[in-house]
């Protein structure tokens, strides 16, 4: 059999490794991306929650222990279309942080390289040197075939996504800061003219006045926190959806440093925003 | 008339809430001077308005699945494609876990020890499973 020589072996190897593709900036955002929208699960507030207490505030304000009703059907399904875009925009983020996470074209072939050095066949014999030179000739232009096809899908399904996935980003936007955060300012303009009617009641002494005050301090702080975090979420689905934008903008110069760092960028806001959510659930 | 759109309908949830706003602002404010009867009139129609603002947050969440349908099909079909992309990668791993236990398994038919082809074939098996 006849052997490459090792110049030609070299070139060979520094031109195949040049039509390599880094695509770390990509799988950065896209991981990013998918732990933003993630942030959906900490939320903790829905639409049926909303409805609930508000059932449960009518009781207290009429002093009702025997009636149950409570009818939040509209309410679930405000939920249930809220979960449908958030399932399929984070369906869409996993699928494109895994095509792009570079572990995914990273062969291994170690175990096969040496069952041909080690394995006994008889009267051919393999040699190890040449194993590992056509193993490593056949690992680069694996990874080349396989990041080629990988690159160009990417593309493919980025320039198709753009124009869906940021509608459904900016209607998930909608439902949550601003549908129900708009919910959580019927609650407090509800919360304060039931306690403002307490601490107006001659009957009532001062001390249960000032209970009333705490009561209401305490509802207050337990709106400001879940609005904070509707708010941040919301602020998060912005990034993924300006750095979506420029993802597709810079789709056909992936390997260009301007597109690297962009994308890296808004990995880095969406790090940053990530924290601050997590912050605000402890 | 048209229908209203999802955008629409919370923009009214956020006039009605505003309107709510002030009926509050002004109650509070006149406490002193409103008759008793006034007092709860303006309680009534400050709960009625929050009501329908309340509710019309709520009608604009369900309206968004009328202007999201299309997005919805188009996003989850590539999210399929995706995958099949991803799974197809994957399976070059698979395959060429495959060629390194079949290589193994020659190599034990060749050196006829018949626990080597015993253990080759496990492997082969365990891989090909996975």
């Amino acid at each position: 059999m006849k052997t490459l020589q090792k110049p030609t072996l070299i070139i060979l190897m520094a031109s195949l490794l040049s039509a390599c593709v880094s695509l770390k900036h990509v799988h950065d955002f896209s991981s990013a991306s998918l732990t933003g929208v993630q942030g959906f699960n900490e939320l903790g507030y829905s639409f049926e929650s909303h409805c609930k207490a508000n059932c449960r505030a009518a009781s207290i304000r009429n002093l009702n222990i025997l009636d149950e009703d409570c009818d939040c059907t509209s309410d679930q399904m405000a939920d249930s279309v809220t979960l449908k875009i958030y399932n399929v925009v984070q369906g869409y983020f996993d699928g494109l942080t895994k095509l792009s996470d570079k572990t995914l074209t990273n062969y291994k072939t170690d175990d096969l390289q040496q069952a041909l050095i080690e394995g006994d066949f008889g009267s051919i014999t393999v040699g190890q040197k040449e194993v590992t030179s056509y193993s490593k000739i056949s690992g680069v232009l694996l990874r080349v075939f396989t990041d080629t096809y990988r690159k160009n899908k990417l593309k493919g399904y980025v320039k198709e996504a753009n124009t869906p996935v940021l509608q459904l980003l900016a209607f998930l936007k909608l439902n949550i800061s601003s549908n129900l955060q708009g919910k959580l300012n019927v609650r407090r303009q509800r919360a304060r003219s039931y306690h403002f009617d307490l601490v107006n009641d001659s009957t009532l002494s001062n001390y249960e006045k000032a209970r009333v005050v705490k009561a209401y301090h305490n509802e207050l702080h337990d709106i400001d926190q879940k609005q904070v975090k509707l708010l941040v979420y919301g602020k998060t689905l912005d990034t993924i959806t300006e750095g979506h934008q420029q993802l597709f903008n810079q789709i056909d110069h992936l390997n260009e440093a301007a597109a690297k760092q962009v994308l890296y960028q808004y990995a880095s806001e969406l790090g940053t925003m990530i924290t601050e959510l997590k912050k605000v659930n402890e | 008339m048209a229908r209203l759109t999802a955008h629409q309908v919370n923009e009214l949830a956020g006039h009605f809430l505003a309107v709510a706003q002030a009926i509050g602002d002004y109650r509070y404010q006149n406490f002193d001077t409103l008759t008793k009867a006034q007092n709860r009139r303006l309680r009534e129609s400050h709960k009625r308005v929050l009501d329908y603002s309340d509710a019309m947050y709520t009608r604009s969440a369900i309206l968004v699945m009328e202007n999201t349908q299309s997005a919805l099909t188009q996003v989850a079909e590539l999210a399929e494609q995706i995958m099949g992309s991803y799974t197809a990668l994957q399976n070059v791993h698979k395959a060429i876990d495959i060629a390194s236990s079949t290589v193994t398994l020659g190599a034990s038919i060749f050196s006829k020890n018949p626990q080597a082809i015993l253990n080759s074939i496990e492997k082969l098996r365990q891989t090909i499973k996975a």
